[in-house]
């Protein structure tokens, strides 16, 4: 465990001379314990509290790259078993296998195929990202196809193989688009850390068991290769997901920097459902990367959307698109509610106006997903804002009353609110509950 | 040395003033207040009065037209008395204090029960504004030093200060003061930063009649004392209403106010009216002179300071939150619109941040806080609530914010703790019979903080409400429904003061739920963010003005407090006001609030993830998580 | 170097909760089912028993349903009009181990059935399947307070998980299920503290939290999935630490969540709405879900099978 902002306080001068730009020493200790800023920035700090306070600074999961350019993929830099305690950083990278025993053509369609796995949601976009070209045949035959491949996609490769040869030519041919190497073991890793040494990518290290992962990264570090990768391979599901389990919590709990890698899981199944069923659990449970065979778009869609849920910020409120909603079969005469785009606000608003079986409106300001009060605090839900809104969806051409319905935790903005707006202000009730019967009163008087 | 009897019209008040003394200053004296927004200085022409009979001596001003000069109006500061006068105070000028509607403060509260704590810590006796009588020799061929001179010559004797200043008002009127009085005056002294001003010079020997008020400004009460610098001891302590509530009854609505037409006007006024009122009443009270009164010291959150001071407070509110000024420098009282000798000192108590100000710097210091040997915490329990932690090695803080209910405002039946407020209750578990004890052993008129805080825990513990708050107890004479969900009755009108039932609904047992909840969750969050735990806190101060005792049992009960060993509870009262005091009394303890100030670290709990949860967890009698109130369950 | 492995030492346990009453216990269901009991997080054997199986129960309506899409229908056909030939259809061409009946029906805007009318079907089906049940409400507090008890007394003895009791409506439902010898639903909405708060007020009515599952309310997969994911993974953290109050299984309803997904509703990709409830159902069991109410056969199967490798925990193989 790291040290915590009061023990990294004590290191510091005390002299609050705010120099570092925060108001007290023990502000800017607690900064540095949550590694969001860097100790240079305190001119006066001793070296040996300096020496202390780097040691700390390193993160427990080294982070990864591979690849090059946007598409390139970064795993690692991890710092929670569970999402709610903080968030997770870096979504695991989703590869797929191609084998170099089909033909160039097959070959060219599936990286075809690959290449466009990219989906839009909620305003991200959710794509793949490695490619891992498995060797079947001769050296030859996978350096073409290595070739094939790269001059197809932008994508991140996975060079799988145990021919060190093979592997140098393929490396010879990728220069500078910086692919990870499969795979270094206990047997044969003095050669691949040559390899990864001289062409400075990063290698995965396999091993059965974890102890023996460990001993590994442990060797090949020595032999000065840390851009590793660790797979512990040839497991039944609930052996793996404790391996994982395992690797992530020595790393973060107890520092232990041999297992400080992010992981690697090859999913070899042929049943589709069980493939994906099998990626979406070590999705869920640690990997670094997953690498499946299938690349049926429906199947990779629902894999990108749970790693784009399961990494999604836990402490950003969940926010919904700022728009006009017709709830049920509205007409120009429909009420038109005002509410946040805090999904939580707008929902409840919702369920509410469902129940109340009267087709209306529902506009949801943006407020940066803040609630109503909370963004009435922070100037997030003004009359001008309101206003801003309501013109944008053009509520003027849809509805022939001229009315709208706040929320009654913001009365205080109805008068200011009128005149901005031009409509007339209705106050509605203080919390969704009491829409229903609110709804069925309301006339425009 | 002469005397002359000053009339004051159309009041038809009589003082009786040495000779010299300005017609502001006599005009105070006399208990009407004359509008003087420059503090004294003869630069704002506010202070416009009409001598109708008698001899002054007035220092040449632009402000006066020649018409008015006709008419004799002159400016009440920089005018001297020089004989009997009449002096009409024109309407415009005059600065209308009606007193406090009766029942609003009582005559005598006890806002400090926990003095015992909080006399132990002491500073040395230097209050922030002194009186020095100087019996000067009389200036000769041989000694010709200026007046001005011979002043910081005599003040030189017993001040070891190199820089002695002082107004250009004071200088021109210094001749003939001096003359007047047989060389015999007293200045009051002030020492701003390292240097001394002399703040007045009077004729002869006042030095006795030394006084300051401290304050306590609250977003709901507003609590001050009147203390006598000379012989350190408090007349008089009150507490009331902040009239700004009016406009809202958090500083958030209060500064969405300041941004209407005249809004920050009008709650500019509201304070100072407050305040003012407050002062005269102790004044009249203790028979002190306002022009006797030479400095005030006001702790208060960072928005009531920016609003006293008519600084414009909308920063506060907005991401990043960052106020206009949290140290600031000494002011005029009169500057502020607070009526003392108008050229009276105002000290604000330096503050942390937007959401946590001169206040808790205030409680830090009146509780020892900053000199603990082991982890201690402070709780204010108000409106804003702020929470401090920490010891002599480091301090951290955060606000709370947990609306009135605890100073008795927002709820149904609520009051501050005043005469005849209810402050402890027990509810018979069989028969839910009502036994109540009042401030004052008065009959009963309302309910204070530490009444809901045993009331709700009796209803708890009777079955009168379930843990979500809910009253659960039916088909009983003392139940029944309200607008306000249902409620239970304690008091029937007969018994009551008001002749009307005093009751609580659900209502207010949720806005009681949401203020206990503030509180507890942030002090758990800034425990949790510092890596500690609760036991690991050894001390916990209880300040606030919600009572004259709190049952720290039942405080626990409803989990308002965290359930820690008993005697490491201490309730120490209204410790900004004794913060305040001690500053007024010790130039010490007030260099003391900067350092404290300074060396806060203010955490923002809206941008802590886990607060909102905490929040969400303490929504509950005592708390979701039972196991934290294993002593409560 | 021998590596040390870190294994965490849980104080507390999820309570075992057993749906469906056999004759040796008063009732009249072939089998009971047990969900709960675990020790350790999911899938980590090596850190306590996990001794009862997530289980699946396929749902069904007692009126046919007006907002399933095709592809969720179509295995049902016609018997989705039938209540009871649609749990037999379940039962027998689907090997359904338990089923979900909710009574939509006696919903004001949806039939607005009588009490009595749905006590009766309740009756019929438990003559007609000897499965355990699970017995939801029409969803309207109002009418749900008259309908429950009525259900609640109907099946009498069977052990029946009926719900959902929520904070604002808990009291008759659970005063029913004590009577009756049901278990009950705690439903909350996606907050960790409500649900604590539901579990407290329930059991201070006298039920016992051995009876009661919550329904933490989830969102299918991209559509909030990671809101109840998380909550339970902390509700499951705090049980094992020893949190009784938090210590009971979960219900998810998937198929629910699933099918009303945008994309479980394009005619042209079948699979996609299949493998949507399979997903979510996944990774809910990731996250601790104990019992599944889901729709499509094929994905229940998936899923079926999906629990069975995981819950098979190959005992040489992690001894070696």
């Amino acid at each position: 465990m790291g040290l915590s902002g009061l023990d990294i306080y004590k290191l510091l001068p005390k002299t609050n001379c705010r120099e570092c730009g925060f108001a007290t020493c023990l502000a800017f200790a607690m900064q540095l314990a949550k590694k969001a800023v860097s100790i240079d920035e305190c001119p006066y700090l001793s070296s040996e509290a300096k020496a202390k306070l780097e040691a700390q600074a390193q993160p427990p999961i080294k982070l990864i790259t591979i690849g090059q350019g946007e598409t390139r993929l970064q795993v690692g830099n991890e710092n929670v078993l569970f999402r709610h305690e903080e968030k997770f950083y870096h979504p695991p990278g989703i590869g797929f296998i191609l084998e170099d025993n089909i033909t160039d053509s097959e070959i060219k369609d599936r990286v075809e195929k690959i290449n466009g796995l990219k989906f839009e949601r909620i305003g991200q976009a959710l794509e793949a990202n490695l490619i891992a070209i498995r060797q079947n045949k001769d050296a030859k035959r996978f350096v073409d196809v290595v070739k094939i491949v790269s001059s197809n996609t932008l994508l991140g490769l996975v060079l799988m193989s145990d021919d060190t040869q093979g592997l140098k030519y393929a490396l010879e041919v990728l220069k500078g688009k910086n692919p990870l190497i499969y795979h270094a073991t206990k047997e044969n890793s003095a050669g691949f850390a040559q390899l990864a040494k001289e062409y400075k990518v990063p290698l995965v290290a396999q091993a059965d068991e974890l102890e023996e992962a460990s001993g590994l990264t442990v060797e090949l570090a020595k032999q000065g290769v840390t851009d590793l990768i660790i797979e512990v391979s040839g497991k039944p599901m609930p052996e793996r997901i404790w391996d994982l389990t395992q690797i992530r919590r020595l790393a973060l709990k107890k520092s232990n920097r041999s297992l400080g890698y992010p992981s690697l899981v090859v999913i070899d199944k042929n049943d589709l459902y069980e493939e994906i069923q099998e990626a979406a659990t070590y999705i869920s449970k640690y990997a670094g990367i997953v690498l499946i065979k299938n690349i049926e778009s429906w199947a990779v869609l629902s894999l990108l959307t749970l790693r784009q849920n399961i990494y999604t910020d836990p402490q950003k409120p969940l926010q919904i698109e700022p728009k006009l909603y017709p709830i049920g079969q509205v007409t120009d005469k429909s009420p038109v509610l005002i509410t946040t785009n805090f999904s939580l606000s707008y929902y409840t608003v919702l369920g509410e106006v469902e129940a109340s079986k009267i087709p209306s409106y529902i506009i949801s300001v943006d407020t940066e997903g803040m609630s109503v009060l909370t963004a009435w605090a922070a100037e997030k839900f003004t009359p001008h804002k309101i206003t801003e809104t309501v013109n944008k969806f053009g509520v003027k051409g849809i509805v022939s009353h001229k009315h709208l319905v706040i929320p009654g935790y913001v009365a205080v903005i109805s008068g200011e609110l009128e005149d901005e707006s031009g409509f007339k202000i209705i106050v509605g009730p203080k919390e969704a509950a009491g829409l229903p019967s609110f709804l069925k009163n309301l006339q425009y008087g | 040395m002469d005397k002359f009897k000053v009339t004051f019209l159309p009041d038809n008040k009589i003082v009786e003033v040495a000779k010299d003394t300005t017609i502001l200053s006599a005009a105070l004296s006399s208990g009407v207040c004359i509008k003087s927004d420059c503090g004294g200085d003869g630069v704002c022409g506010r202070c416009k009065v009409i001598v109708k009979k008698g001899r002054v001596l007035s220092q040449p001003s632009g402000l006066i037209s020649a018409e008015d000069r006709k008419h004799n109006v002159h400016l009440a500061c920089i005018t001297t008395i020089h004989s009997d006068l009449e002096i009409e105070i024109p309407l415009e000028s005059r600065l209308e204090l009606t007193l406090g509607t009766e029942g609003i403060y009582s005559v005598s509260e006890n806002v400090e029960s926990g003095k015992k704590i909080l006399s132990e810590i002491s500073f040395k006796y230097c209050p922030l504004s002194t009186k020095l009588y100087l019996e000067l020799p009389l200036p000769s061929l041989n000694d010709t030093a200026s007046d001005l001179d011979r002043i910081f010559r005599g003040i030189r004797k017993t001040q070891n200060l190199p820089f002695v200043q002082t107004g250009l008002s004071n200088i021109r009127q210094l001749g003939e003061l001096l003359r007047d009085s047989d060389w015999k005056v007293t200045v009051t002294l002030g020492k701003i930063n390292d240097t001394l001003e002399i703040i007045l010079v009077e004729p002869g020997d006042t030095s006795n009649r030394n006084f300051g008020i401290c304050f306590d400004i609250g977003t709901t009460t507003i609590s001050c004392q009147l203390v006598s610098l000379s012989s350190k001891k408090v007349l008089g302590t009150k507490a009331a209403y902040n009239k700004q509530a009016g406009f809202g009854s958090d500083v958030i609505t209060r500064i969405i106010y300041s941004r209407q037409e005249e809004g920050m006007e009008k709650l500019h006024s509201a304070v100072t009216e407050t305040m003012n009122q407050m002062i005269k009443e102790l004044t009249v009270e203790h028979r002190v002179d306002l022009n006797d009164i030479t400095c005030v010291v006001c702790a208060g959150n960072t928005t009531m300071i920016h609003l006293l001071l008519r600084v414009d407070p909308t920063y506060i509110k907005r991401e990043p939150y960052v106020s206009t000024a949290n140290f600031l420098p000494v002011l005029r009282a009169h500057e502020a619109g607070i009526i003392i000798n108008p050229r009276g000192l105002l000290f604000c108590v330096p503050g942390v941040s937007s959401y946590v100000g001169g206040d808790t710097t205030s409680g830090v210091l009146s509780s020892g806080l900053y000199k603990e040997e082991g982890l201690s915490l402070l709780i204010d329990i108000g409106t804003n609530g702020e929470i401090c932690l920490g010891s002599k090695d480091f301090l951290a803080a955060c606000a709370a914010s947990a609306g009135p209910a605890f100073e008795g405002s927002g709820v149904a039946c609520g009051m501050r703790a005043s005469t005849g407020a209810i402050q402890k209750v027990k509810i018979d578990a069989k028969s839910f019979s009502v036994t109540c004890s009042t401030i004052g052993d008065a009959r009963p008129c309302g309910i204070c903080g530490s009444g809901y805080i045993d009331l709700i825990a009796s209803m708890l513990e009777t079955g009168v409400i379930d843990r979500s708050g809910r009253i659960k107890l039916e088909n009983h004479m003392r139940v029944r429904d309200s607008e306000a969900g249902k409620e239970f009755v304690l008091i029937f009108k007969e018994d009551s003061a008001t002749s009307k039932d005093i009751v609580i609904n659900e209502a207010d047992i949720e806005n009681l739920k949401r203020a206990k909840a503030a509180i507890y969750s942030a002090v758990s969050v800034l425990i949790k963010r510092m890596n500690f735990e609760f036991n690991d806190v050894k001390k916990i101060f209880i300040a606030g003005g919600f009572g004259t005792s709190l049952d720290v049992d039942n405080a626990i009960k409803i989990g308002l407090l965290p359930d820690v060993k008993r005697e490491k509870i201490v309730f120490i009262g209204n410790s900004a006001l004794s913060g305040a005091r001690q500053m007024l009394l010790s130039i010490e303890a007030s260099k003391k609030t900067d350092e404290i100030a300074r060396k806060i670290t203010y955490f923002e709990l809206s941008a802590d993830p886990g607060y909102m949860d905490e929040y969400m967890s303490a929504l509950f009698f005592p708390h979701t998580d039972l196991n934290r109130f294993s002593s409560a369950k | 170097m021998v590596l040390q492995l870190m294994t965490e030492r849980w104080t507390g346990e999820v309570s075992a909760v057993t749906i469906g009453a056999a004759a040796k216990d008063g009732g009249t269901r072939a089998y009971s089912i047990k969900i709960g009991g675990e020790k350790s997080l999911p899938c980590l054997f090596k850190e306590g028993t996990l001794p009862n199986k997530p289980q699946v129960a396929f749902e069904v309506f007692d009126v046919a349903p007006n907002d399933w899409p095709n592809e969720v229908l179509k295995p049902y056909g016609k018997s989705v009009n039938d209540p009871l030939e649609w749990a037999q259809m379940c039962v027998q061409d689907f090997k359904a181990r338990s089923l979900c009946i909710r009574l939509l029906g006696a919903h004001p805007d949806f039939g607005n059935k009588s009490s009595e009318e749905e006590a009766q079907l309740i009756k019929k089906l438990l003559e007609k399947v000897s499965v355990p049940l699970i017995i939801l409400g029409s969803g309207d507090d109002a009418k749900d307070n008259l309908l429950l008890p009525a259900i609640s007394e109907a099946a009498k003895g069977e052990c029946c998980l009926i719900g959902p009791a929520v904070q604002d409506n808990y009291k008759t439902i659970v005063a029913a299920a004590l009577a009756d010898g049901h278990c009950v639903i705690a439903e909350s909405p996606i907050d960790v503290n409500i649900a604590k708060q539901l579990n407290i007020l329930i059991s201070d009515m006298g039920l016992p939290l051995e009876r009661v599952v919550i329904n933490p309310t989830i969102g299918a997969l991209g559509y909030g999935l990671e809101y109840a994911y998380s909550i339970m993974e902390r509700a499951r953290l705090a049980a094992l630490s020893g949190d009784k109050t938090l210590a009971s299984p979960f219900i998810c309803f998937v198929g629910q969540e699933a099918w009303r997904a945008k994309e479980s509703k394009i005619e042209t990709l079948p699979e996609q709405g299949i493998i949507w409830e399979v997903l979510t159902a996944t990774a809910l069991i990731q996250a601790g879900a104990d019992l599944l109410i889901m729709r499509h056969p094929k994905a229940i199967e998936k899923v079926n099978r999906y629990i069975d490798n995981l819950m098979t925990n190959d005992r040489t193989q992690s001894s070696k």
